[in-house]
């Protein structure tokens, strides 16, 4: 009995409160809306006054002079006005568009009031249903509350108990992705914290499919030391199983998806990538291990090769910039040139040589275009996101490239001929800087031919007179 | 029973504040149109426009009839209550 009076007690407090609480957002709603009403009075007046404003070329008024002073003075210009937009912003508008921006904003005023009074309604409306809830409380004790105790311990959980991240994690899709950083025990220690993570593949599953792909790489690692320790250093040369291969061909697809479509990325279910992952651990192991000469020494520059592919084309992170902007030959970081700047050495010398045979007519031709070749060069370069996979991606777009230089072959040539030849040929240096400089080193030994290619004309003619 | 003798009390605390205030405005009004009828005829009057600081020349005459109808119009609301 004296459990049951307390309980009442604890119910009479609780709906006090309750009460006390909506009488409150009544008074709020109260002061609003006296807010409201004064904006909108002081909106009324001012219409008031802008239609009879321009009714008259000047008026007679006090001007204020500071907060208590005035002085007599005559408002001019009474058709211009400017209205404050927000923000500081002012526009200027005569005295008829200027109630135009009024009667919109009395209207949001307007809105505005009927909403708090519906509001306040409602809430009338629930404090006095309280105050009857208090006075039924109060006075009957027929009426029982049904309450059913929550117990912490029988306490529903869904799965697994969720484990937070560690402190230096990334997000889910980053983690993913960077499990070929992770050495093997890491990964597996990962994935199945993922697994209980996620909780849609079991830790059983997890562990078969692990197992499977450690015996995988096994074999696989047996028959790379049997087959080939001669060609460590190029992938695509190695007799690599044709497993392996379509297991490349799995990524690459992969790796296209990602490229093609941002948005399809988002909608892959998880599961999918994962298992997408795995194999792509499994492939950065198996090639891991075919190049484990240059990977043992840089580890590091080899995953960064793996993930130039997938993530070249999103930068969330300062090293995702670097990534963008930093080529890998062989392994190694090649920090990509900038646009401004020379094409790299080996460029140079591939022009050298397929420029050899280009008849000396054409060098002026040349410089002159110099500055266009290299600058649709240089654009291509950044434009291709998968340049390093197709080093020969260049000379495979003549079209472009002549397009781009349809203004030149207008010139007047003895032999037009060469033109196509000339748009066929690789990237030409952008520089000559770097040419002259070997001229100077070596005028006698690299006589015209080579030379002048990128000579100006009063070079060339001084060059021809001695 | 007490709840609604409470919120009689509120409605009436309610009705005789805002009497007050009203009163209290009706008296200032009677004053204006008082001060405003006293005026010598060379006078100049200016009304302040509403939420800023400009004061417009008006005329005398017809300030104080629109001050007069002003406080008409409250004695009525006065009564009504």
């Amino acid at each position: 009995m004296a459990e049951e009076g307390k309980v009442s007690v604890d119910d009479l407090g609780g709906v006090v409160r309750l009460r006390e609480e909506h009488e409150k957002v009544v008074k709020d709603c109260e002061s609003r809306i006296q807010h409201w009403k004064k904006v909108s009075g002081d909106y009324e007046a001012v219409n008031e006054r802008l239609q009879t404003l321009p009714d008259q070329l000047s008026y007679d008024i006090m001007v204020p002079f500071g907060p208590l002073a005035f002085m007599p003075g005559k408002l001019v210009h009474t058709n211009e006005l400017m209205v404050l937009l927000g923000d500081n912003w002012f526009a200027k508008c005569s005295a008829k568009q200027a109630q135009k921006i009024v009667d919109h904003r009395t209207k949001h005023v307007k809105s505005e009031l009927d909403d708090l009074s519906k509001t306040m309604k409602n809430f009338e409306a629930r404090v006095g249903f309280v105050k009857d809830l208090e006075t039924f409380s109060a006075r009957k004790k027929e009426y029982a509350e049904i309450r059913e105790e929550v117990r912490q311990d029988i306490a529903v959980t869904k799965g697994r108990q969720r484990v937070a991240h560690r402190p230096n994690s990334k997000p889910k899709l980053e983690t993913i992705l960077d499990l070929k950083e992770e050495d093997e025990e890491e990964n597996q220690e990962e994935s199945s914290d993922e697994g209980s993570r996620k909780g849609i593949v079991t830790e059983e599953e997890l562990w078969a499919r692990l197992d499977e792909l450690e015996k995988l790489e096994e074999l696989e690692d047996e028959q790379d030391r049997l087959s080939d320790n001669a060609d460590m250093n190029s992938e695509d040369t190695s007799s690599s199983s044709s497993e392996e291969d379509k297991e490349k061909g799995r990524r690459f697809c992969f790796s296209c998806k990602r490229i093609e479509s941002e948005a399809k990325l988002d909608l892959l279910e998880p599961k999918k990538v994962r298992i997408n992952t795995g194999k792509n651990t499994m492939l950065k192991f198996s090639e891991r291990k075919e190049q484990k000469e240059i990977l043992k020494r840089k580890k590091k520059n080899g995953h960064n090769n793996g993930l130039s592919h997938h993530e070249l084309h999103k930068i969330t992170t300062p090293a995702d910039i670097y990534r963008l902007f930093v080529d890998v030959k062989n392994g190694e970081p090649v920090p990509r040139k900038s646009i401004l700047k020379s094409r790299s050495r080996e460029n140079s010398v591939c022009s050298d040589t397929s420029e050899s045979s280009a008849a000396d007519y054409e060098e002026r031709r040349l410089t002159g275009r110099s500055f266009s070749h290299d600058e649709a060069t240089t654009s291509d370069t950044s434009d291709g996101v998968t340049e390093e996979d197709s080093p020969t991606g260049g000379p495979l777009h003549p079209p472009n490239r002549f397009e781009a230089f349809s203004g030149m072959v207008v010139e007047k040539d003895p032999m037009t001929s060469a033109v196509p030849h000339m748009t066929i040929a690789p990237p030409a240096l952008p520089t000559i800087l770097e040419r002259r400089q070997e001229e100077v080193a070596v005028p006698e030994v690299a006589p015209p031919q080579q030379a002048p290619k990128k000579v100006s004309k009063f070079k060339a003619a001084r060059l021809q007179r001695t | 029973m007490s709840s609604k003798g409470r919120d009689n009390d509120d409605s009436s605390e309610w009705q005789s504040a805002l009497k007050e205030e009203l009163n209290k405005k009706i008296k200032e009004q009677k004053v204006l149109v008082d001060e405003l009828s006293n005026l010598k005829k060379n006078r100049n009057v200016y009304i302040q426009q509403r939420n800023s600081n400009i004061f417009f020349l008006a005329d005398r005459g017809q300030t104080l009839g629109s001050c007069k109808k002003e406080l008409d119009n409250m004695k009525k609301e006065l009564q009504d209550m």
